[in-house]
């Protein structure tokens, strides 16, 4: 009774919450594994003027968005070491802790500019297993953070965070019919700002390997065509149109190729687009569909969605040999495959007794596990850490388009609700801060 | 203090920590981003007529309601020498990218029946919108129906 009525309550504040802010929301659905003990001291602030926010909570917020990490609050903390030589491995003990982080953030000579020196501690081999200094702007504290909490995140689990990432997605409010708005924000739902605007339809878009471009679909000239824009500048580019669809454009690692969709042809088959030369080169020729392109990470092959057998299915090419294997076969809708960094396993949208999902398949053994449990799910991308995914999806209560995500192990769960009511196709950019 | 002396400064702050073994120095850069505008915007000549024909889920088969459409329409294309813009649309269920291609499927059916009918390819043209202009918003059948369409403009 008591439980019914706290999730009643949960559920309203959910709702009323959708349309008062787009900050990052995380539900744990399965029994997550024991989370990694962490410990943050507030860092030594050795600047004159006040801190505009505490990188320790910065942190915090972060290793807890996906219920990987427990990070302790300052207040139960037994001593506040901010030099190795004061750490006492006890307290830590105690409070069964198993990474400490202790640092200072300290004057620049550069006016405008800070520097944090701090270290990551292994407290039961009493070890210290990383030291780092950040230089940033004064203005930039907040990345600073995610990038500190991205370098524990690697040290501790051994695969790189994406706090510092990006999430490009595109907006159509519910309140105006021909409004279409690409954007981007932090993952956090913070930093969401415009990067196009048309009255008409923008799709498909897709993040340049070094995060500083955007390949999208734009209908502004009546028909597809496809546009690369630079982030920094908001300059922009289109790519050589040709007749009928122009679409569905996917960055080859290396940068120098994007595959997409034209069908000029009569019909939408794969090509390739040089981007020094501008010219188009046809990859498939089939009279069927083929569309949704995604290169290997190895930049080898290429999954599509081709129709051939009759039903949308997932094939892959070789670009080399121009082979070409069908890789499912369950069910009579698999689209839109996406590759995880490993190149080893694959999602996709797959409908099951008339619902669509996404499905994770490893492409050696062939299993298949459907990862989300919402309505009309579609548009998977994956990290670039490869540990989650983010979709578009349907809120059934308030008939919004909304972003969710899940870890690739199924057990959390999150959304990162629009407010205008129509976020669509997400792209998770690449690791944004390199280290 | 030189930027070199800082930095050594700043070195020494951190091997203080402990015996000095690797430390990582790296900078954050401000995450900024810049608006485009668009260079052209789309916008729809005055038209003659504009009639729509529905299609059946993830189907590009004109029926026989769709087919006498086409037909009227063409003799009086053919007379008044308009030009027609066919658009293809799909309803919201499946892959957008796999339903632009459905809806240019369903544009080029249009085009094929009214070339059959006499109208001069010339004077056609087609773009497929997919899923991403609906005549109807709602996630049911009612309002899937109306938005598996295709409309011919004339002009």
């Amino acid at each position: 009774m008591m439980q019914s009525f706290y999730k009643i309550i949960y559920l309203l504040l959910i709702l009323s919450s959708t349309y008062l802010s787009s900050q990052l929301r995380i539900e744990i659905t399965g029994g997550s594994d024991e989370p990694i003990r962490v410990a943050m001291v507030p860092f030594e602030w050795k600047l004159n003027s006040a801190p505009s926010q505490y990188l320790h909570e910065i942190v915090k917020k972060d290793l807890e968005s996906f219920a990987e990490f427990a990070v302790l609050n300052p207040e139960d903390m037994l001593s506040y070491p901010s030099l190795e030589e004061e750490i006492s491995y006890r307290d830590w003990r105690l409070l069964k802790v198993d990474y400490l982080i202790i640092g200072s953030v300290l004057k620049s000579e550069i006016e405008g500019e800070i520097n944090i020196a701090y270290s990551i501690l292994d407290v039961s081999r009493r070890k210290n297993i990383h030291k780092a200094l950040i230089k940033g702007s004064v203005k930039s504290l907040k990345r600073m953070g995610h990038n500190i909490s991205d370098r524990i995140y690697h040290k501790i689990n051994g695969i790189p965070g994406i706090f510092s990432t990006r999430i490009a997605y595109v907006d159509k409010p519910l309140s105006d019919a021909d409004s279409y708005d690409l954007r981007i924000t932090d993952i956090d739902g913070d930093g969401d700002l415009s990067l196009f605007k048309s009255n008409q339809p923008i799709l498909s878009p897709d993040w340049s390997p070094n995060g500083k471009e955007i390949a999208y679909v734009s209908f502004e000239e009546g028909t597809s065509r496809i546009y690369i824009q630079e982030l920094a500048t908001g300059n922009r580019r289109a790519l050589k149109r040709e007749r009928g669809i122009n679409s569905s454009p996917s960055w080859s690692p290396n940068g120098n190729y994007l595959s997409a969709v034209l069908s000029k042809g009569d019909n939408p088959d794969i090509y390739l687009y040089n981007l020094r030369s501008n010219a188009w080169t046809p990859l498939t020729g089939h009279y069927g569909i083929d569309t949704e392109p995604d290169w290997s990470p190895d930049g080898k092959s290429l999954i599509f969605t081709s129709n051939r057998s009759g039903s949308p299915q997932i094939y892959e090419i070789n670009i080399s040999s121009m082979r070409i294997k069908r890789k499912t076969f369950e069910g009579t809708y698999n689209a839109r495959a996406r590759y995880l960094p490993d190149g080893k396993n694959i999602i996709y949208v797959h409908r099951r007794k008339g619902v669509f999902h996404i499905a994770l398949h490893n492409l050696r053994t062939g299993k298949i596990s459907i990862l989300t449990d919402t309505f009309l799910d579609e548009s998977p991308s994956v990290a670039p850490n490869g540990n989650m995914i983010i979709y578009a999806t349907k809120d059934r209560e308030t008939d919004t388009d909304i972003l969710a995500g899940v870890t690739i192990n199924g057990k959390t769960r999150f959304i990162l609700p629009s407010v205008s009511g129509g976020a669509r196709e997400p792209a998770w950019s690449p690791i944004l801060d390199k280290y | 203090m030189t930027l070199f002396q800082e930095f050594l400064a700043l070195v020494v702050i951190i091997c203080s920590f402990s015996a000095c073994t690797n430390t990582t120095i790296e900078r954050t850069s401000e995450a900024t981003a810049v608006p485009a505008i668009a260079t052209s915007t789309y916008s729809e000549p005055s038209l003659a007529s504009s009639s729509t024909v529905y299609f059946s889920y993830d189907n590009y088969n004109i029926n026989s309601t769709g087919s006498e459409k086409i037909k009227s329409l063409a003799s009086i294309v053919k007379e008044n020498g308009l030009n027609v813009r066919v658009e293809g649309h799909c309803d919201e269920r499946g892959t957008r990218e796999y339903n632009l291609a459905l809806g240019e499927k369903r544009a080029n059916a249009i085009a094929e029946l009214l070339i059959i009918n006499g109208v001069s390819s010339s004077n056609i043209t087609t773009v497929s919108y997919g899923e991403e202009k609906p005549e109807s918003r709602g996630s049911n059948e009612k309002s899937w129906s109306k938005n598996r369409r295709a409309l011919i403009k004339t002009s």
